[in-house]
């Protein structure tokens, strides 16, 4: 069977009702009375049929003319020929964000009945499945559609949305200039996929119900969970939640959402259980409608204040605010110092501190010149143009300081890093400022405390998002031993500690016979638990010139139709011209 | 249809015409009522003929006395008898003889041309109107007044497209049968001239026609009107059904041509363009339907 380069040239075909409504119209035109009509019935043929088809037959002009528009036709729709031995090569970058699961019995139907098209007109497929994030593993190599679809059994979407760029740039290098590359999504986008790319979108619009997020507070002794739950949908929705823990699960409750509505849960964390669930009724997109909780415990810190009295007030502000941070009387056990430099007592403290210099004498004066922050993640986003500071004594300064706060030429703030120590040194005496009064002062030292408590080695108990970077710090030379398991406690597969699993579940990081980390990982982005925006979109599957042309060959013929289109015309432009008589009457 | 000054006017051109040309009867013999042309017997003209031997009842008066003074027995001197010719017109009316101007004005002219002719020659003129199978005499006294036209209209055949019914005409013995006639119709020529030439009747077959009826110049689609019938057809008319209706329109009267030979009729077709007298000289004395008058 022919296939049509063109086949916008079949239109030609229109042609035909043209010509024959110029025949017809032409034959109203003339009304003649005439004495002869049994010689000119003489003339008449068989007719094969109606009356209106026999008046065609002796037109030798008129199919000519229909000849020369069937003949036009086909050299405009550019026939061509399957070529054998021709592939096609297809790249599949799968969108691999969460929301696709909820369609991906959808997807694997569409995929079914747009692969063929997609082959063309090719004897073979050779496709290529990419998950849209590049360090993925491949999906599918291979020729066959079936083996495909069921290797999308196996693939789950579990992730945050994720620019598909980086996949589509390596799937257009896999299948070159002439392969197809086709973006399979949920969502559909005005903007077309970069890299001459083609996308399905395989999703319609849900309206889903879920778990946002989660926050611990401490009441009167308890600790409760606050958790929001949010409608995502375009109408209101009435679900019910409960409590599960290994002992029961409590009476579901009723929960009225509004279109777009937030709303929070909260209660009491059962004391004595371990892991906790709340669980909401279920709807199309399930990730979200399970909150796995622990009770949060961070890794404690040992805070040991050695100042001055004009720093004790300052001292204690800080150690309030530091999430389980712990007073100690011991030096040598403690995580952080809170110590003050005196000239004339100028020993510092060996482990991380926080320094702050006192000068006594209070007459500098007010420090000028601009304030400039170095770049540095400490400083990051701080804004210190309202620091005033007051002239003091100067800390001695160490070679591989390095300084985080500049006013003009002086140093204000510096950090010393010393065989693992880390001090953050205030090179001017606080008190005689009015850093106390500073955001930017609170932020900086919250982070430089969280730094040497996420360096310390503890176990710790949190609540992760799925998906979420774990950042654990384990003594060297052990092995980590880590597991997971789903809500129900079914274990699930883990290969990668430095990141949470990609579903809801509950965790635990062991080292030797001390558990580093016991978390709970929850879904948590609702971006992907928005479905409103889902959408059908199909590709436009064209099929590109040089595709075609690789694929095929063109009619061998084309030289045969050409002049035959020519003999077609000159016969019946031969028996339309208008002639002279010729004939003598008979005498 | 005709008026009066068109049947006035075709008149005139036959008085003009009849006064050269004449239908042949000089070229034969005739029998019958005394008159001015030579009889096939004999008579009392003043042509001798031949001697013979008297036998009783002959008219004394025929003996030529000369040769019985010199032979003794009684020869009788015989001359040519001088009669009437009788010529029997069949003039086809039918419509297609009038459709167009100027074949109706050929047509009434030559119809006149025919009457006047024997008026002219002291023959006996029997004329029969004919249309389809429909006949009607008519009286020759209508000719001059131009009557004849309201015995036309009063044709009214069923079938008006239909051969002449010559079976319907009154032919007189030994007399000189003119059919004026465009000869379009569907019929075989040889049966019309059987019964046109029997009782020694001699045939002058007239056949007025027009160019546009020879050689059309049709192209295209047409709704053909029939004037006989009062149809309308529509045709694809191409530059080969145009070549296949000529060679149709030139059978059809080669085939008359052939069947006047062979039953000795003179056939004449006498084209519509041109001055009457012109075109019977050129086309109708060659053919020996006409003979001139010396």
């Amino acid at each position: 069977m022919p296939v049509f380069g063109n086949p916008l040239g079949l239109l030609a075909l229109l042609g035909i009702p043209v010509v024959l409504a110029i025949h017809f119209l032409q034959r109203k035109a003339k009304e003649l009375p005439v004495s002869t009509l049994f010689l000119l019935e003489r003339t008449r043929r068989e007719a094969a049929g109606g009356r209106n088809f026999e008046r065609l037959l002796p037109s030798i002009p008129l199919w000519m003319q229909l000849l020369g528009i069937l003949l036009l036709a086909w050299l405009l729709a550019e026939p061509r020929y399957e070529k054998p031995a021709s592939v096609q090569r297809v790249a599949l970058v799968m969108d691999s964000s969460a929301s696709m699961s909820v369609f991906d019995e959808t997807m694997r139907e569409r995929l079914g009945s747009i692969l063929p098209k997609l082959q063309g007109h090719a004897s073979a497929l050779e496709i290529v499945a990419l998950d849209a994030v590049p360090d993925q593993p491949r999906i599918y190599t291979g020729t066959s559609t079936d083996e495909l679809l069921e290797a999308f059994r196996e693939w789950r979407p579990r992730g945050g949305p994720v620019d598909p760029s980086t996949s589509l740039r390596l799937a257009r290098s896999l299948v070159s200039g002439e392969g197809t590359v086709l973006y399979v999504t949920d969502t559909p986008d005005l903007a077309a996929p970069p890299f001459d790319a083609l996308r399905l979108a395989v999703g319609t619009p849900v309206e889903n119900v879920g778990f946002t997020g989660v926050s611990f507070t401490r009441e009167e002794g308890a600790l409760i969970w606050r958790a929001l739950v949010r409608n995502h949908g375009e109408t209101a929705a009435s679900r019910t939640w409960s409590i599960v823990t290994d002992r029961g699960r409590s009476e579901p409750r009723p929960l009225e959402l509004a279109a777009g509505s937030l709303v929070t849960v909260q209660a009491a964390f059962p004391a004595d259980a371990e892991h906790v669930r709340i669980v909401l009724s279920t709807d199309k997109f399930p990730w979200d409608d399970v909150l796995p909780l622990v009770a949060p415990a961070p890794k404690p810190l040992n805070f040991f204040a050695g100042t001055s009295p004009r720093f004790e007030s300052l001292a204690a502000k800080l150690a309030a605010s530091f999430d389980a941070a712990e007073e100690t009387a011991d030096a040598a056990s403690a995580d952080v110092f809170v110590s003050s430099y005196n000239p004339l007592d100028p020993v510092l403290p060996e482990g991380s501190a926080l320094v702050f210099v006192e000068d006594e004498t209070r007459t500098g004066a007010w420090l000028k010149g601009g304030i400039v922050a170095e770049s540095h993640p400490l400083m990051s986003g701080l804004n210190w143009q309202s620091l005033l500071a007051r002239e003091t004594i100067q800390l001695e300064r160490m070679e591989n300081d390095q300084v985080l706060l500049w006013q003009d030429q002086r140093p204000l703030i510096l950090l010393r890093e010393n065989s693992g120590a880390r001090q953050l040194l205030f090179n001017f005496d606080p008190t005689l400022s009015n850093i106390d009064k500073q955001p930017a002062f609170v932020v900086l030292v919250h982070r430089f405390v969280e730094g040497i408590r996420e360096a310390k080695i503890a176990p710790v108990v949190e609540n992760l998002e799925t998906g979420q970077a774990i950042r654990l710090r384990s003594a060297p030379g052990s092995e980590l031993v880590f597991q997971a398991t789903d809500p129900a406690g079914k274990s699930i597969s883990w290969t990668d500690p430095r990141r949470a699993p990609d579903q809801p579940c509950f965790l635990e990081i062991k080292q030797v016979d001390t558990t580093l980390l016991r978390a709970a990982a929850h879904f948590g982005d609702p971006r992907e638990a928005d479905l409103t925006d889902c959408g059908d979109e199909n590709p436009e599957l064209g099929g590109s010139r040089a595709a075609l042309e690789r694929q095929t060959k063109p009619d061998p013929l084309w030289r045969v139709w050409i002049l035959l289109l020519l003999l077609s015309l000159l016969i019946a432009w031969k028996y339309s011209a208008p002639r002279q008589p010729t004939i003598e009457p008979a005498a | 249809m005709m008026d009066s000054a068109a049947l006035q006017k075709a008149h005139g051109s036959a008085l003009a015409a009849a006064g050269r040309l004449r239908l042949p009867l000089r070229s034969r013999s005739w029998k019958g009522q005394a008159g001015e042309f030579a009889g096939s017997g004999t008579g009392s003209s003043l042509d001798f003929q031949d001697h013979r031997s008297y036998m009783p009842g002959d008219d004394p008066r025929h003996i030529n006395w000369q040769a019985y003074a010199r032979t003794g027995s009684y020869t009788m001197k015989l001359f040519r008898e001088e009669v009437r010719p009788v010529v029997d017109l069949v003039a086809d009316v039918s419509e297609s003889m009038f459709f167009e101007p100027s074949k109706a004005a050929r047509t009434a002219e030559l119809f006149y041309f025919i009457c006047e002719s024997c008026a002219a020659a002291g023959a006996t003129v029997a004329i029969t109107l004919v249309r389809g199978e429909a006949a009607l005499p008519l009286d020759p006294s209508l000719v001059g007044s131009h009557l004849w036209w309201e015995q036309v209209r009063k044709l009214s055949p069923a079938d008006a497209a239909a051969p002449p019914d010559l079976a319907k005409v009154p032919l007189r013995a030994n007399a000189i049968r003119v059919f004026l006639s465009d000869l379009l119709f569907e019929a075989d020529p040889e049966p019309m001239l059987r019964h046109l030439t029997q009782r020694h009747g001699d045939v002058v077959i007239l056949s007025p026609w027009l160019i546009a009826e020879a050689d059309p110049d049709w192209d295209g689609n047409y709704d053909f009107l029939d004037p006989e019938r009062g149809l309308r057809e529509a045709h694809r008319i191409e530059p080969a059904t145009l070549r296949r209706y000529r060679e149709a329109y030139q059978n059809h009267f080669a085939l008359w041509k052939t069947a006047a030979r062979r039953h000795h009729a003179a056939f004449a077709r006498i084209p519509c363009a041109d001055d009457l007298a012109t075109v019977l000289f050129r086309e109708a004395v060659p053919a020996r339907a006409l003979e001139t008058i010396t």
